[in-house]
């Protein structure tokens, strides 16, 4: 039911933080001290990319039963006790907002230890459990799911089905059902793409949750003009459904004060007050005025009982180094706590999208999808998953595929729906509208009931005799929703890898997926494709090395490929060029093979000809864009030009793609402290300009070459770069 | 981390320019009537990064009105009334049109005074629409793009025959994926003979109805009343030509009076096998006609038009395709041809060392010369180039560009045409190629920007047959290029 007023901030109870002791156990024979109660969750946890780096996870089983044995004998009254606390030892907003609970009910479980509360849970029917959830903070939720295994994930989640349901236009969540957000993310934003995927996902029986587009540009004025698009396309079509364009929340009350339609206002969310602000830019008092804003002013206030969306996924906060000493369950935990306070209409997660610093394989994908689900639905939350992947980690389409199968028969409320599982624009692997459809057969589910009407009158599926619910003949025909064959050519034109439209039952025909799978496999190669020096060319670079020695240290760890090893940064000697050119794989070697042996001497001939004092290049394998300061305060360089692979999405010829970073070294007083003044920052040392989507298919590398030249020539005459740079030439062009 | 700051830099980058809405503009001043259309337009980013026109919306349409004759003439006044009527009535103003084309097509263009019409709307509409007067094979192509561009490239592999039937001519062309292939203009339509509504009473012929009833033994002039065999033998002369351009019967063409008919004729193989659609009024008749069976009565509009579409219709060779490939906008495809192709947008990354020197008109096209073209080759052009005081154009028919060697070779020998040809150093040079190498090249071939040269090269252009070429201003990284002059 929607919340009508939020509880205050400064009325929520939350203990004092007190001294933290150590925890300590025997196991069998062994001895085991953990430091606080964070590292007790944190080693309690499958192992896990992420937490290994931080320091937490478990060194090996014996251990991890110390810690989940640790764990089940504390009480919830302990948990309550022990707020986890910053890195300067305070209780931030996020935490504060977890205590935001039943009080009544948690008075009835406070003695249980968490071994007792996990059996209380197994016993129960679902209605108990939810009432339980209420009375949870987000460390007691996590805590109790480092003790579950994978049957225990999907069976405690599978009861707490009925009652995890939202209400917008449409229901979302209702037993029987799975639902679906059409994402019909494009690289530019382009309007027609973006209607081809949404007609395409219609088509399938997809978006009744939402039509949610990743935006490629937050501003207002996009953003207003893409909330306008998904309307007129919501409206045309006539499917109940609801929008939204998933900017920052800041933008959309822009929006929103202009008169665009933000009928669900998105934002994504961390589960520490330092990654919240810092790096999403978002406090609490931010959110309390978007919810209050949505209730008083948003569209849908009359009809909708729930209209915020949120995105979580594990990792976020370790990836920022902002997880204030804690793993990241429970930090992921934490976000579900503070998501709770706005009863939203959704909460996706997207654990996998960042890649394997956080999650490496299938198995810590699957599993921290699993228990990401139940925490979620124990918090009260109408949860829907988005299990996903990158090509740079050890996550498969057949893992991701395995865990949509457990995370349906756990019961989650929604699945994405990207076109054939390749987002175009954030260059990941989410779920597609086929898997969607083939796991609504599987288990016989079907879509909200007010979609599944209009879907039914528009032939997208039909209901037989016996009330099954069947592919009807313009399943996966987007050309229903067009007025002529040659409309629905040029929207075909507007997407980049449209593979075929071809369709065996619910799945891709073999065509198809042969494709999708051959692209995917050219994108994963390029990066896992060693440098290879001899393919760049005739001019002579020098070779040298970064902190991460190999390509798994490389991946799992983006700090490594940020400096020069020590040893090599101790012998190298100020140079003072105006121009120092680094050349490294990035996310694909192959984008580097390919783009930099014509895009080089272009290059090169561009700056001679101005008589720059040139740095000889440098090949610099396993580096980050970052690496140009390490280079560039070594070498005194000026500027230190930085040409990159990409990470490669699931386009093959879009695999080759290089990027030039520009990173102009703020060497003088008056410089810095122009760009500080600029920028707001008043620490920074650097100024990056970057062009990307250097490659055949986009700015060929030839032509590349002359306008890095260009480029070049500007930011050493204006002694500027990124939007400081800009600022300065349009003065100079008006 | 990385990942946001890349993005956040990108976004940064790249922002400022998409999602603006412009207008572009057509007028057709045709045999039978003119019309006006205004549409706007979304520069947004392609799959590979070009800028281009997408989301174009039709803002205004007015109802095509009779093109104001006096005699054999067009009443300029008259229609500088009109054009003005429609900018009002439209709400835009000169000022905020991107691009846009105005064509005096068909008998009006074999006016005495449809040059001096052309020059009014160019000194009404300014640099940013090209004016252009009997132009009959650019009339095709813009029809063809105008009806079947995107039909085209749906079908990918089946060619497809346009006629894009008015009062005065049928201008043909023939497209395979979205390309035009091939054009001509017959002056085969619904006008050539007029004759008082309801009736067959002659009120007024060209001179080439006039030829062809005295080719068909056909006595009879104004005020006369045609009599239904007369009429039939008019109609079917009108489908057998027609019928022998898609089968690619050339021969037909050699009759006198077809011989006559034939303005620019299109060279189609016999056995091209193409998909037939139609525009133009005609057109518009004959799917109005398949779908609804109805036509209005007999000469309602006092002409041919609905006599001519119900031949079509009825005739196995031209209808074939009528209900299975349907063009789009029919009666309207030249004007939009006008409004939405008669500009192409330049690559978002050319050589302009000095954008003011744009807008440059009419520049002609003086040398099409392939990529390995030699320096003698070239100096040869820039000879011919030199003496356009206000600038010329060469086009580079190029294929694959792959290497920087290739780009420094043609930039050597384009250097060594210009020395040698003694180019003046402030005449503008533009050079037009398909690659995405413009900078690039013009940087080679300027030194870096040494040379004083006033070079500009444009790329992401396709080649095309055409005499002349429009480069209108700089807008929004984009340069407009319309060609014009395809006889």
């Amino acid at each position: 039911m929607i919340k009508k007023t939020l509880n205050k901030i400064e009325q929520i109870k939350v203990p004092e933080p007190c001294t933290s002791l150590p925890y300590n156990i025997t196991l069998l024979d062994r001895n085991f001290t953990f430091t606080d109660l964070k590292h007790v969750l944190g080693a309690a946890d499958i192992s896990k990319a992420g937490d290994r780096k931080a320091g937490l996870a478990a060194a090996d089983e014996i251990m991890r039963e110390a810690a989940r044995a640790m764990l089940s004998s504390l009480t919830l009254q302990h948990f309550y006790d022990n707020p986890l606390t910053n890195i300067n030892g305070q209780i931030d907003s996020v935490m504060i907002v977890n205590y935001d609970i039943n009080q009544a009910i948690f008075a009835t479980i406070t003695h249980l230890t968490l071994g007792e509360l996990k059996d209380e849970l197994l016993k129960s029917n679902g209605a108990r459990i939810r009432e339980i959830g209420t009375a949870l903070t987000g460390v007691m939720a996590a805590a109790l799911t480092k003790l579950l295994d994978v049957h225990e994930l999907v069976y405690l989640a599978k009861k707490l089905k009925n009652g995890a349901t939202a209400k917008a236009r449409t229901v979302v969540g209702l037993q029987g059902t799975l639902s679906s957000r059409l994402q019909p993310n494009h690289p530019t934003d382009n309007l027609s793409g973006i209607t081809m995927l949404l007609y395409t996902g219609l088509s399938m029986g997809s978006g009744d949750a939402i039509l949610g587009l990743n935006p490629a540009i937050d501003n207002v004025a996009n953003i207003s003009s893409t909330l306008n698009h998904l309307d007129k396309i919501r409206r045309e079509t006539g499917a109940p459904t609801q929008i939204c364009v998933l900017s920052h929340i800041k933008t959309q009350l822009e929006c929103l004060k202009a008169g665009a339609p933000v009928e669900i206002m998105f934002q994504s969310l961390a589960g520490t007050e330092r990654a919240l602000t810092d790096e999403f830019d978002v406090t609490v008092e931010l959110l309390d005025h978007a919810y209050e804003t949505m209730r008083k002013n948003g569209p849908l206030r009359d009809i909708a009982e729930n209209f915020m969306y949120f995105e979580t996924g594990q990792g976020s906060e370790l990836t920022y180094n902002k997880h204030d000493g804690m793993d990241m369950t429970t930090t992921e935990a934490l976000c579900y706590g503070l998501a709770r306070r706005y009863s939203p209409f959704m909460v996706n997660n997207v654990t996998g999208f960042i890649g394997p610093e956080t999650h490496l394989d299938n198995n810590e994908m699957m599993y921290s999808c699993l228990q990401d689900h139940f925490m979620g639905k124990l918090m009260g939350l109408a949860m829907g998953m988005a299990p996903c992947y990158t090509l740079h980690s050890k996550v498969t389409l057949e893992g991701q595929q395995m865990a949509t199968e457990l995370l349906t028969a756990a019961g989650a409320n929604f699945f994405m729906d990207v076109y054939l599982g390749t987002d175009r624009m954030l260059a990941y692997f989410d779920t597609s509208g086929h898997d969607d459809q083939t796991l609504r057969e599987t288990y016989n589910l079907r879509p909200a009931p007010e979609f599944l009407t209009w879907a039914i009158s528009h032939g997208i599926f039909i209901e037989d005799a016996d009330g099954n619910i069947l592919r009807g003949e313009n399943w996966g025909k987007p050309e229903i929703f067009c007025q002529s064959k040659s409309e629905f050519q040029r929207l075909q034109e507007s997407v980049p890898a449209i593979y075929g439209f071809e369709n065996a039952g619910a799945r891709p025909s073999n065509k198809v997926s042969r494709l999708v799978k051959a692209n995917q496999a050219v994108g994963r190669e390029a990066i896992y494709a060693d440098l290879r020096p001899t393919e760049l060319g005739n001019i002579k670079l020098r070779e040298l090395h970064t902190n991460a020695h190999n390509k798994a240290e490389y991946l799992n760890d983006a700090e490594l490929g940020a400096k020069l090893e020590n040893n090599i940064l101790a012998n190298l000697k100020a140079e003072h060029s105006d121009v120092q050119i680094v050349i490294s794989d990035g996310l694909s070697a192959e984008a580097v093979h390919h783009n930099i042996p014509a895009l080089l001497p272009v290059l090169l001939d561009g700056l001679n000809s101005r008589k720059l004092k040139i740095g000889q290049p440098i090949l610099a394998p396993f580096g980050r864009v970052k690496l140009a300061e390490s280079i560039g305060d070594a070498l005194q360089a000026q500027l230190v030009v930085t040409l990159i692979g990409e990470r490669p999405g699931g386009d093959a010829l879009a695999s080759r793609s290089m990027s030039a970073y520009f990173a102009y070294r703020l060497a003088d007083n008056a410089t810095q402290q122009s760009a500080a003044k600029f920028s707001g920052n008043a620490e920074m040392h650097y100024e990056y300009s970057v062009l990307s989507n250097i490659y055949s298919g986009g700015l060929p590398p030839i032509e590349a070459g002359s306008v890095i030249a260009e480029k070049i020539f500007e930011i050493l005459q204006h002694q500027a770069a990124g939007n400081r740079l800009e600022n300065l030439l349009q003065v100079h062009i008006n | 981390m990385n990942t946001l700051v890349d993005k956040a830099l990108r976004t940064k980058a790249s922002t400022s320019r998409f999602g603006e809405r412009v207008t572009l503009l057509g007028l057709d001043f045709g045999s039978t009537t003119s019309s006006a259309l205004l549409a706007s337009a979304q520069i947004s980013q392609g799959t590979t990064g070009h800028l281009e026109l997408g989301e174009v919306k039709i803002e205004y349409r007015c109802e095509p009105v009779l093109t104001p004759f006096i005699g054999q003439s067009i009443n300029i006044p008259e229609v500088a009334l009109l054009v003005q009527h429609w900018l009002k009535q439209s709400g835009v103003s000169v000022n905020m049109l991107f691009s846009g084309g105005s064509m005096i097509t068909g008998l009006a263009a074999q006016t005495d005074n449809a040059k001096a019409l052309s020059q009014l709307i160019t000194s009404i509409m300014g640099d940013n629409v090209i004016a252009t007067a009997d132009d009959p094979c650019l009339e095709s192509w813009l029809a063809f793009m105008g009806s079947c561009s995107a039909l085209s490239r749906y079908h990918t592999d089946m060619p497809i025959l346009n006629f894009d039937i008015g009062g005065g001519t049928t201008n043909v062309a023939f497209g395979l994926n979205g390309n035009v292939l091939d054009t001509g203009c017959y002056f085969i339509g619904a006008r050539h003979f007029q004759f008082a509504p309801g009736s067959y009473q002659i009120t007024a012929m060209s001179s080439y109805g006039v030829a062809l009833l005295d080719a068909l033994n056909i006595h009879k002039g104004i005020g006369e009343i045609l009599s239904a065999d007369e009429c039939k033998k008019i109609i079917t002369f009108y489908v057998s030509a027609l019928e022998a351009i898609v089968l690619g019967e050339h021969d037909f063409f050699k009759l006198p009076i077809a011989n006559k008919l034939c303005q620019a004729p299109i060279h189609l193989a016999s056995n091209a096998q193409s998909s037939i659609t139609f525009s133009g009024g005609v057109g518009e008749l004959i799917y109005q006609y398949i779908s609804d069976n109805i036509l209005p009565s007999t000469t309602f509009f006092g002409d041919f038009g609905i006599d001519l579409a119900k031949a079509i219709v009825n005739s196995p060779i031209l209808s074939a395709n009528l209900k299975t490939c349907v063009p789009e906008h029919k009666g309207r495809a030249t004007v939009v041809g006008l409004t939405l192709h008669s500009t192409e947008i330049s690559g978002n990354t050319v050589y302009l060392p000095k954008p003011d020197c744009l807008p440059l008109r009419d520049l002609p096209i003086i040398a099409k010369l392939a990529l390995n073209a030699s320096s003698e080759q070239w100096h040869n052009a820039l000879v011919l180039a030199a003496k356009h005081q206000h600038g010329a154009c060469v086009q580079i028919f190029d294929s694959n560009i792959d290497t920087p060697n290739q780009v420094k070779l043609l930039a050597q020998n384009i250097k060594n045409g210009l020395a040698t040809s003694e180019y003046p150093q402030y005449q503008p040079l533009v050079i037009l190629l398909q690659t995405n190498i413009g900078k690039a090249l013009g940087n080679y071939v300027s030194e870096w920007g040494k040379s004083k040269v006033n070079l500009i090269v444009i790329d992401e252009v396709a080649p095309r047959n055409a005499h002349f070429v429009h480069i209108g201003r700089l807008n929004q990284q984009m340069i407009p290029v319309s060609f014009f002059g395809m006889h």
